[in-house]
């Protein structure tokens, strides 16, 4: 054994690897009765218990009271923009950008919503943000070919809004 | 520099006020989190506490397992989290435990719930996601995993001359040999002497040890376990003195296999009437790799009581017993654990 | 029984770069845990145990990596723990180690990790698979967009603009130009700022952090090895954490506990080490706030949970020029923070490292005159877990 320095070449940089770890995650119940009645273009939500919120998307239990929810709640599909941001960076394997995200408390709701906001006109930004300022109001669409996923509903600015 | 010498304030003794698990094979009609919520809320309500009451909450989950980036995120609510101290012991589920009774004796509150979960019902293939703990550059290339680790280490105790015929799945272990994964979640409730009524409590935790020696399969002797021997030598070492292994009257092991299981009690010293995994073996016991460990130390926790004054948990964790966690319990309602 | 004393007596940083190729890994963690080492004058011998942050595996490659690293630290056969906060994980380690300390059953316990994100073709995308399986994944939120919906909230609860974001980068950056550890140390000015491209509005590139490459490292003691030993370290006076829901929609409207805009949250963990400090007025009794604050706007609101102005004030406090670096009154991140330098998975072991420095009066170019007490957070998860710590230079009472 000797110990000088090698004199092969120095050997690769990088080493490729991608994780392709795959998984069917349970919903639970309450989350599939949540994706399903979107098909018949309703949302829904349980009600607390304890502090009496109507919490949406519509969740098993509460996590402020630790308990489980007892009620379904079914909330309108009219609503405010609590909080709201214009993507214009493209992410890798995000979607394209520009596009829009929102919170909204819908009609009924305690907590807020989250989803696409459509049918604006994305590509000036000083418009598109004065369209989706705070408090705005919004409607739920919901897709005529639903997924069973919680991309099949967005929301669109109410017809008069701005 | 030499070690501190004036000795260190006692610290409180930390009791288990509450043990639950849920364990099945494949649970498909509940998410993680709503599993997560049930253990724990009812953990909390067998110690005669919620989560406005408890004083913290420690957690141990695998982001791979739970094929949730920061699994914490979504966990720590139903945990009972939510305006409480959250901390995630992502190493190993004995970890989260040691962590919690560390907690306590820090003087950081009164009680705290550990709970620590596997789903791998959810992953379609969870041996792929053990493989990503494989370092990239040598370990990933060979497709290393815990079976395959588990049945290197086996191989240093098993003569290839007197193998039988049965049908392996990693020479030299069968499947009876191997640990099975389940979804399962575990949960305690640890809480401090004084604040809560003598005789609730279920065990007293006498000590804990834990170690982790080199990853590299090849860098260490895999047959010596000597990850065991290092937690055994903390345990011994520690601010209490813990009952010492030949004291014990059972014994709770999480292994990578049945052999490994056998050789570490072996190495323990027992005395001649300690029972060895009691609540079932490798095979009968669902648990996930991670929360294993966890699994058994609650067990033994569980076990103290009328002619099991002394019980103790080992669990390991990594690649053929990379680490190990040893810790004791005496049985309720002695003083200082002693009848 | 009162808190036990737990000093730290050595912190490590390596400089925050885009990416290294010329180690891996544990290798750059073993660089954090050496200068740690070094910094308090001990070797890993001394150490009793040791606790690894480390956040998302899926960012560095590895599951649970802690695991790989042992040989590089050095750290066969001792007691070896890893916590994974998401952004706080750093300083809950840290805390995680104060808990080890103050447990009474270890006198040197080593922090010692490293993040190398720059690895990680589509850190974004990753980040999306840390939201609901149920509801959020479909919608392409990340660690940015969720922070920009918190900005928009504090600009709608509390009249802000982005000029005043823009100003907490120009004032960081100008700290960061003096700091030679930081990743980005190029002064700029407002214009640069406002006029950087959108990512997600109101947040620009001028307004986020960089995804930065480095390694950091702690060694905290008991109050019994420093006596013995005759050895002088900072001293870690409070701890606090806290968490909330982990909804996002659940923190707006009548009945929200806490306001996404806001970092109530936080506000009461700061409270919990404050206490536990005898901090009574943080306005006046704190030196240096090494707060993290990944986006300009997080800052605005985290000086306030930090309670070192009223709720809505810090956008005129920093038009004032306050909390810069030759202010009177609490300096906020004179390293440049973690605006310019975010390793994730060590970011919080940073701001320890940064505020030790302060209170030691070693911290160079910006150092903060006379500091003696300071104050460090982290936050994890979607604005969710908050790790506080408050520290001083010696155990007299805080006043």
């Amino acid at each position: 054994m000797s110990t000088t320095t090698p004199t092969t070449p120095a050997g690769p940089k990088f080493y490729e690897q991608t994780w392709d770890l795959s998984y069917k995650h349970a919903l639970g119940e309450t989350t599939s009765r949540f994706l399903g009645a979107l098909t018949e273009g309703k949302i829904l939500g349980r009600r607390c218990p304890v502090c009496e919120r109507v919490i949406v998307p519509a969740r098993s239990f509460c996590d402020r009271d630790h308990c489980a929810t007892t009620d379904w709640v079914e909330v309108g599909t009219t609503g405010v923009i609590e909080m709201f941001t214009v993507v214009y960076e493209p992410f890798k394997n995000l979607p394209a950008p520009p596009y829009a995200l929102a919170y909204a408390t819908l009609e009924g709701a305690d907590t807020a919503l989250v989803g696409y906001v459509r049918g604006l006109d994305l590509s000036d930004q000083k418009t598109a943000v004065a369209a989706l300022a705070v408090g705005t109001p919004v409607v739920v669409k919901f897709s005529d070919s639903p997924t069973g996923t919680a991309a099949d509903y967005w929301f669109e600015p109410a017809a008069g809004a701005n | 520099m030499p070690p501190g010498t004036d000795p260190p304030a006692p610290r409180p003794r930390v009791a288990v006020l509450a043990i639950r698990r849920e364990a099945t094979a494949r649970e498909e009609d509940r998410s993680l989190e709503e599993m997560i919520f049930e253990v724990a809320h009812d953990t909390l309500a067998d110690a005669g506490l919620s989560q406005a009451t408890v004083g913290g909450v420690v957690l141990s989950g695998n982001d791979q397992s739970d094929g949730r980036v920061i699994s914490c995120m979504t966990s720590a609510g139903p945990a009972g989290g939510v305006d409480s101290d959250v901390t995630m012991i992502a190493s190993s589920g004995e970890h989260a435990l040691a962590y919690g009774w560390l907690r306590l004796r820090s003087g950081q509150g009164d009680t705290v719930l550990v709970i620590g979960w596997g789903k791998p019902s959810e992953g379609v293939n969870p041996d792929y996601a053990e493989l990503v703990s494989a370092e990239p550059y040598v370990l990933r290339a060979v497709g290393m995993n815990d079976t395959i680790a588990a049945a290197l280490q086996a191989s240093r105790w098993t003569d290839p001359a007197t193998a039988g015929d049965t049908a392996t799945v990693s020479w030299p272990l069968t499947a009876d040999d191997l640990p099975r994964r389940g979804d399962v979640v575990v949960a305690a409730v640890l809480a401090v002497e004084g604040t809560f009524s003598p005789g609730r409590e279920l065990a007293w935790v006498r000590g804990a040890g834990w170690s982790t020696e080199n990853y590299e399969l090849g860098a260490r002797d895999v047959g010596a376990q000597t990850a065991l021997d290092q937690a055994l030598a903390h345990l011994a070492r520690g601010a209490d003195s813990a009952p010492a292994p030949s004291t014990w009257d059972s014994v709770e092991i999480a292994a990578p296999s049945e052999p490994a299981a056998a050789r570490a009690a072996g190495k323990l010293g027992l005395p001649t009437h300690a029972t060895v995994n009691g609540s079932g073996s490798l095979h009968e016991r669902l648990a996930p790799a991670h929360i294993a460990g966890l699994d058994r130390l609650l067990a033994a926790a569980g076990s103290v009581g009328p002619g099991t004054g002394t019980a103790a948990g080992v669990g390991f964790n990594g690649f053929a017993g990379q680490g190990a966690t040893v810790m004791v319990f005496g049985a309720p309602g002695t003083k200082e654990g002693v009848a | 029984m009162s808190v036990p004393n737990v000093g730290v007596l050595g912190v490590g940083q390596t400089p925050y770069v885009n990416r290294r190729t010329d180690v891996t890994f544990p290798e750059l963690v073993r660089e954090g845990a050496q200068l740690a080492l070094a910094d308090a004058g001990v070797t890993i011998d001394d150490v009793d145990a040791v606790v690894f942050p480390l956040a998302p595996d899926a960012l560095t490659g590895t599951g649970n990596g802690e695991r790989w690293c042992i040989e590089a630290l050095g750290a066969a056969g001792k007691p070896f723990m890893r916590v994974n906060n998401g952004g706080a994980t750093g300083m809950s380690a840290i805390i995680a180690a104060w808990t080890h300390v103050a447990s009474g059953e270890f006198d040197v316990v080593l922090v010692a990790g490293a993040e190398r994100v720059s690895e990680s073709g589509s850190a974004q995308s990753v980040l999306n698979k840390m939201w609901d399986v149920g509801y959020e994944r479909p919608i392409p939120l990340n660690t940015i967009t969720m922070l920009a919906l918190s900005a928009v909230r504090y600009m709608h609860l509390h009249g802000s603009d982005e000029t005043d974001m823009a100003r907490v980068t120009v004032k960081n950056r100008r700290h960061a130009a003096l700091n030679p550890l930081a990743h980005l140390r190029d002064e700029v000015t407002i214009e640069d700022v406002l006029a950087s491209r959108t990512l997600a509005w109101p947040i620009k590139l001028g307004d986020a952090c960089p995804s930065s490459t480095g390694a950091a490292g702690a060694v905290l003691v008991s109050e019994r090895y420093a006596r013995a030993n005759g050895l002088d370290p900072a001293w870690i006076r409070g701890v606090g954490q806290n968490t909330e829901t982990f909804w996002m929609g659940d923190r707006v409207g009548p009945k929200a506990l806490q306001d996404h805009g806001d970092a109530d949250a936080l506000a009461t963990a700061f409270k919990r080490a404050y206490g536990q400090a005898g901090l009574t007025d943080p306005t006046t009794q704190i030196d240096v706030a090494e707060i993290y604050a990944p986006f300009s706007s997080v800052e605005l609101h985290v000086i306030e949970a930090a309670g070192l102005c009223g709720l809505g004030e810090s956008p005129t406090r920093l038009a004032k020029g306050e909390f810069a670096l030759g202010a009177p009154g609490p300096v906020v991140n004179p390293s440049g923070g973690v605006l310019c330098s975010n390793p994730i998975a060590v970011t919080g072991v940073a701001r320890l490292a940064e505020a030790t420095l302060q209170v030691q009066g070693r911290a160079g170019a910006h150092q903060v005159p006379g500091a003696r007490t300071a104050v460090a957070s982290a936050i994890g998860g979607d604005h969710q877990f908050y790790s506080t710590l408050v520290l001083s230079s010696d155990l007299e009472d805080i006043a």
